[in-house]
């Protein structure tokens, strides 16, 4: 920091630095001396010397505030002599009720959305259950069997085949090509017609998988 | 410190050791001796005459209620005038830093005797202090007014040194700014000095 003005050494900033100790008598007396010299050679440090100056003669001045000494120290006294109030419970703050508050509703929150995500987390679990082709399909015909072709089977092989086990198609293709086939006529013994269709399906070229489907 | 510095502290350090032991007459002319730069330093921070005789009471207390843990660090004017400087702004936060109401101040200001020219110097010095900031206002109390060093308000104001030396140089470039024209009627440059 430098005075805020020209100097052409540092002999005023010297002269700033020392004014306020020289006005109180603090400054050792090579400086004090040094800048008295100054001072007559400055007409800057001289103008500011003469503005501290002046500063320092308004701050010496007593206090303008019309307070009496007597009277305050005989109330400090009653202060001393008055019992010590009771430690009364302080009042919580006014942010810390909202603090508080805005806390706990953003727990219900939290608790509602991880509420509602688990409940999801079931839902989906209970839909992606494990199916395998044997499984029963919702309505699935009785007898009624999962086969899955060759991609590369002929349409009229596929048809006849189906014609010649008398059964016809009631469900597919599903993502893996495979189909649900029950038989068109009812039967005494649906078990052991179903165990036949199933090793003629089996044993037919075209056909890479055949399974009966499981009773419900 | 200067001998009369040394003296004034030694007092002091009596008045207190007596107060630890609990003898109010102590308290009172300790609280008399600094009741006048007490309301000096305090008003640069107010105006408010209730609020600076509320600070100087609660700084009072605070001295009376410890006393005996004076340890003489640094001097007992230093402790008192940083203990004051705490209930000034304690004061200050719990009434709000309200302008002063000039209404609510007494008619007759300033004390009936008073002269013509100590009426001037201070309103001189009112308009050039309200330039500064509180914070500067301190500084300027505490090295005109007062008459401490910058080691002793660092300490007071638990401030680092530098900022205190910047406060002070600020201060300092803001008045010879505001107060240009009356600086000419400043006394002679040695009359002080002599």
């Amino acid at each position: 920091m430098k005075p805020p003005y020209e100097e052409p050494g540092q002999e005023c900033a010297r002269a700033w630095e020392t004014m306020p100790w020289a006005l109180q008598g603090r400054a050792e007396p090579e400086r004090r001396e040094r800048m008295l010299a100054h001072l007559s050679q400055c007409s800057a440090c001289s103008e500011e010397f003469a503005l501290q100056t002046r500063l320092h003669a308004a701050m010496s001045l007593p206090s303008d505030l019309p307070i009496d000494a007597e009277a305050g120290l005989q109330r400090l006294l009653a202060q001393l002599d008055a019992p010590a109030p009771a430690a009364a419970p302080r009042p919580r703050s006014g942010w810390v009720l909202k603090a508080l508050a805005a806390s706990v509703l953003i727990q219900a929150i939290g608790l509602g959305v991880l509420s509602s995500r688990l409940y999801s987390a079931d839902q989906r679990a209970q839909q992606a259950s494990y199916r395998t082709l044997s499984d029963a399909a919702a309505g699935a015909a009785a007898g009624a069997v999962r086969i899955v072709p060759d991609p590369r089977m002929p349409l009229a092989d596929w048809n006849a085949l189906l014609r010649s086990l008398q059964l016809r198609v009631v469900e597919g293709p599903n993502g893996v090509g495979a189909y649900l086939v029950a038989p068109t006529t009812d039967a005494d013994d649906a078990s052991a017609r179903t165990e036949r269709i199933v090793q003629r399906l089996r044993s037919a070229p075209g056909i890479r998988m055949a399974e009966p489907i499981a009773a419900p | 410190m200067t001998d009369t510095d040394a003296e004034s502290d030694a007092a002091d350090r009596l008045l207190l050791q007596r107060m630890a032991g609990g003898d109010r007459e102590a308290l009172a002319a300790l609280y008399r001796s600094y009741h006048g730069r007490l309301c000096r330093f305090l008003a640069r921070l107010t105006r408010r005459p209730d609020i600076v005789e509320e600070a100087i009471n609660d700084c009072f207390l605070i001295v009376w209620q410890k006393a005996d843990g004076f340890r003489g660090d640094s001097r007992a004017s230093t402790w008192i005038m940083g203990v004051a400087y705490r209930c000034g702004l304690k004061v200050l936060r719990q009434h709000g830093a309200d302008p002063v109401d000039q209404d609510e101040l007494p008619s007759e200001r300033f004390p009936v005797d008073d002269p013509d020219q100590d009426r001037e110097l201070r309103d001189w010095l009112s308009k050039g202090m309200e330039r500064l900031s509180p914070d500067q206002r301190v500084v300027v109390e505490l090295v005109y007014g007062v008459g401490y060093k910058l080691e002793d308000i660092a300490d007071l104001l638990d401030c680092p040194i530098g900022t205190i030396k910047a406060r002070l140089f600020h201060a300092r470039v803001k008045l010879r700014n505001v107060l240009p024209a009356l600086a000419g009627a400043a006394c002679p440059l040695t009359e002080s000095l002599s």
